[in-house]
């Protein structure tokens, strides 16, 4: 199984019903499958912030939510990210396609790319990385899990060696 | 209109829909008003209390969802306008106290101070149902409306700065665990 069709699953065995993300070509495919199952709600949003906050909500009235961004958007996520999810202890799986590390081919996206699992530790987001396909279902699974049991965000981040990156046209 | 007589008329509209209140003065005098086991208070995450909202009305569609926003908030956050209008979710209402100033951090003018209109801001984003409030009289009639008839709403209300000194004890997570099993049993 492809890793959008792994992720897909591993997000519908948690219970996660509603997707919100801000559009980015390399999660496109994961992002269509989700889209074309009944099973999840997908809501793009204007920025990451908006995201983590309508998923917030969500989480209040009894959804579980996604966030599916690439990781330039994680610094406009921050605040809420902070003073909302972590503050009030409120479950949120980010899904992040990795910026700025490996293979970038814009420089302006690597000092927050290489800044990411510093400001995710700081923060006390606890972090995972998948490189190979094979591992997709089983770290977002557990990742999922990780979130709600905790009810603190988890972010999963998909490198550029599982998803092939951010490439010119 | 006082901040705090509004809500205080919104709240004797209400039964136990849940009230999401913005960090600063709103949660003061949400408060103040009425500390009641539905309302969700902030501290902070400026500007995200619309989109909060919008997230409860889509997961809790048998709920009415209010938000009690301000000018500074909003203006932090006038995308949620734009993702408010495409999802349509019928129970939302949006309701900003504008006092044209950034009060809780000490007064400084707003953009709104200026002549910047919120209402038309929500109504070029196409929200459906948008009213304008300077008096109770005026924000009892649409908050009513807004309470019985589909939205999403959005009622842009001119308050006086003035914000209650009540002293509310900054404890989020007992909050939020009160407001998820409030809200639990509640129905509209």
């Amino acid at each position: 199984m492809d890793w959008p069709e792994q992720i897909s699953q591993a997000l519908k065995q948690n219970k996660v019903e509603i997707i919100a993300h801000v559009p980015d070509e390399v999660t496109g495919s994961l992002l269509g499958l989700l889209e074309a199952d009944p099973a999840f709600t997908v809501i793009c949003v204007t920025r990451e912030e908006e995201g983590v906050a309508l998923l917030a909500g969500a989480y209040l009235g009894g959804k579980r939510g996604a966030l599916i961004f690439q990781g330039s958007g994680l610094g406009n996520a921050l605040n809420a990210l902070g003073s909302l999810a972590v503050a009030a202890q409120i479950p949120i799986l980010l899904i992040i396609s990795e910026r700025g590390r490996r293979g970038e081919i814009n420089p302006v996206q690597v000092p927050l790319g290489r800044a990411t699992p510093q400001i995710l530790e700081a923060l006390g987001i606890q972090a995972f990385w998948v490189s190979a396909q094979d591992d997709a279902a089983d770290v977002v699974d557990s990742g999922a899990r990780l979130t709600f049991s905790t009810t603190l965000p988890v972010a999963v981040l998909l490198t550029p060696a599982l998803t092939g990156g951010k490439r010119w046209k | 209109m006082k901040r705090i007589d509004a809500i205080h008329a919104l709240l004797q509209m209400l039964d136990r829909q849940p009230v999401l209140s913005n960090l600063g003065a709103n949660t003061y005098d949400l408060y103040a008003a009425a500390d009641r086991q539905e309302n969700f208070y902030m501290w902070g995450a400026m500007g995200s209390v619309s989109s909060i909202g919008l997230g409860l009305a889509l997961a809790r569609p048998d709920l009415r969802v209010i938000v009690l926003d301000g000018d500074g908030s909003l203006l932090m956050n006038l995308g949620s306008l734009a993702t408010i209008s495409t999802q349509r979710p019928v129970n939302l209402v949006h309701i900003v106290f504008d006092n044209r100033m950034y009060e809780t951090t000490g007064g400084q003018p707003t953009h709104t101070a200026a002549g910047i209109n919120l209402a038309s801001i929500a109504r070029a984003a196409g929200l459906p149902a948008v009213r304008e409030a300077s008096d109770l009289k005026s924000f009892g009639d649409a908050a009513l409306a807004a309470l019985r008839e589909p939205g999403p709403w959005f009622i842009l209300a001119t308050v006086e700065p003035g914000t209650s000194t009540a002293q509310i004890p900054r404890r989020p997570v007992c909050y939020k665990d009160r407001f998820m099993s409030g809200i639990e049993k509640a129905q509209r």
